[in-house]
């Protein structure tokens, strides 16, 4: 087997003057469960279709298990759930199922998927009378029906409600722990948090960080702690405990922080404040610090 | 190729509203007109109920054909065949099962209006012959399949609905299908011969009349086999480009 399920190098793709995905080099070890983490419009959905080789990249090279991701895929070493992929009228859970067993070289067994997806009680049921979330789970037997040693999923937790999103995760770990290769993109940080061994930031197509979930959470989870500037000055904040930037807005200074009480605690010592707030910082936000760029997404 | 073949069939089989359209409507067109045709009439070398059951038969195998190729414009709009391309089948195969799918489409409203023909009218034929008619008619529905995957994959599902139904009703009234062309002026009839729904019935006709398929018709259909397959070609090309 392959040590190396995914390698991406300078990975480029342009859409007239936008770069979606703009130099990604990444490298994931078979085995392992990476989140794809990013905010609508970073780059994730386009870098998943670069890799599946569904789009050729303006620059930049795939390679899935060592080899071209169009052979990868022919021979039956990848499923995917591609983003808004619908289904067919007239045929039942059952049927799709079979397709892909039919296709794939080392299918998982019938049972074992439809329990995987949580889709045993709706094996006869007609593809165009699920609900969205159980559609949604039909495309991830599909996906994994051919037992392939790459998943990749985009957004597979759209559309389910609060249980179907458990038993969905509870599935994808299963699967992982037989040894395959799990590469799945979201938006939501607790996901990447709680269901990826490695998580990789995208932000304006870029890769922005890439770590453990701890490290990143440290990043992209930190807190805002705002205040009046007044008449002071800025030089030294970015050297108060915790301060990963420092920006002025509107007469309102903003620090990104990692450790928020840390960084209060010293201001209120070093120099105080008026009008103090701190906030989380969201997702969004802390992209948009990683990244330097404001607005435009 | 063949699980996706299976499971194709299986849709088709599930679908029970085309077999409905495409064999309850000429069974009962049929049964119907060819009431009111005058005993002993002949048409294009046969008895007028034999040349009305080979025309009917066509006109509902052409409307299955069509119909199944021209979903696929509703299968590229949900992206279920973007699906399927990130599995090991290969895109040519998913084209040459649609074609086939389609075909198979054809032979439902084949067989029920032979049978027909066979009840109302004693339409009576060797063994042989009604095998051969079945056959040649069943693979002269190909250049129709071919229309079908150039309409479903060059044209979106708003649009291909509306020009699938007007190259149908064109194709079969002008290709003497409904109306025997015997019943056309000279201008229509010669048009009529240069299509290929008058040339795929003309197989019927030839082969229920015992006769060996004509070279030029078989030249005329022959060539409109290779201009829809060309303008599938194009169709499918098109719809896999990246934008």
């Amino acid at each position: 087997m392959n040590d190396t399920a995914v390698r991406l190098t300078g990975l480029t793709r342009r859409f007239g003057p936008v770069r979606a995905v703009d130099g990604i080099d990444l490298t994931i070890a078979s085995g392992s469960t990476v989140a794809l983490l990013g905010p609508n419009g970073a780059g994730k959905t386009t870098t998943i279709s670069l890799l599946l080789g569904l789009a050729p990249p303006d620059a930049g090279t795939v390679t899935l298990l060592g080899r071209p991701p169009g052979e990868a895929v022919r021979a039956g070493q990848v499923g995917a759930m591609v983003q808004d992929a619908g289904f067919v009228p007239g045929a039942t859970v059952r049927d799709l199922v079979a397709l892909a067993r039919g296709l794939y070289p080392r299918p998982l067994d019938t049972a074992r998927v439809l329990a995987l997806a949580g889709l045993t009680d709706l094996a006869d049921r007609r593809l165009d009378r699920l609900s969205g979330g159980e559609t949604q789970r039909a495309r991830f037997a599909f996906a994994l029906a051919g037992g392939p040693d790459l998943l990749v999923l985009d957004e597979p937790s759209a559309a389910l409600d609060v249980a179907a999103r458990q038993a969905f995760w509870a599935a994808i770990r299963r699967y992982a722990a037989d040894g395959h290769t799990v590469l799945f993109s979201t938006h939501h940080l607790h996901e990447a948090d709680e269901y990826a061994d490695r998580v990789v930031l995208l932000a304006g197509g870029r890769v922005v960080a890439d770590g453990s979930p701890a490290q990143v959470r440290a990043v992209a989870g930190g807190r805002t702690v705002a205040f009046d500037l007044a008449d002071g000055s800025v030089a030294g904040l970015d050297l108060l405990p915790g301060v990963r930037s420092v920006q002025v807005r509107g007469g309102r200074v903003a620090l990104t922080t990692d450790d928020a009480d840390a960084t209060v605690l010293a201001l209120a010592a070093d120099r105080g404040f008026r009008g103090l707030e701190v906030t989380g910082v969201g997702l969004e936000a802390a992209f948009l610090t990683l990244t330097g760029t404001e607005g435009n997404h | 190729m063949r699980a996706y073949l299976q499971f194709e069939l299986r849709r088709l089989a599930r679908d029970p509203r085309l077999a409905m359209f495409t064999v309850l409507g000429p069974v009962v067109t049929y049964v119907i007109f060819s009431g009111l045709l005058p005993a002993g009439d002949r048409l294009e070398g046969v008895t007028a109920a034999a040349a009305l059951m080979v025309g009917l038969a066509g006109y509902g195998a052409m409307a299955g054909v069509l119909s199944v190729g021209s979903s696929v414009a509703q299968e590229r709009a949900v992206r279920w065949l973007h699906q399927l391309r990130v599995t090991p089948l290969s895109p040519r195969r998913v084209v040459a099962v649609k074609a086939l799918v389609s075909t198979v489409s054809g032979v439902p409203p084949l067989v029920a209006v032979g049978i027909a023909g066979r009840l109302q009218h004693h339409v009576e034929l060797p063994a042989g012959r009604w095998v051969a008619l079945l056959v040649l008619m069943w693979v002269g529905t190909v250049p129709f399949a071919l229309l079908g995957l150039a309409i479903g994959y060059g044209l979106t599902p708003q649009l291909a609905q509306p020009v699938n139904f007007l190259a149908f009703l064109s194709l079969s009234v002008l290709g003497g299908l409904l109306v025997p062309t015997a019943y056309f002026p000279d201008l229509l009839r010669h048009l009529a011969h240069t299509l290929p729904t008058y040339r795929f019935a003309e197989l019927g006709w030839r082969t229920a009349a015992g006769l060996a398929p004509d070279p030029t018709g078989l030249a005329v259909l022959a060539g409109w086999t290779v201009a829809f397959g060309v303008l599938a070609a194009v169709a499918y090309h098109r719809s896999t480009a990246h934008r």
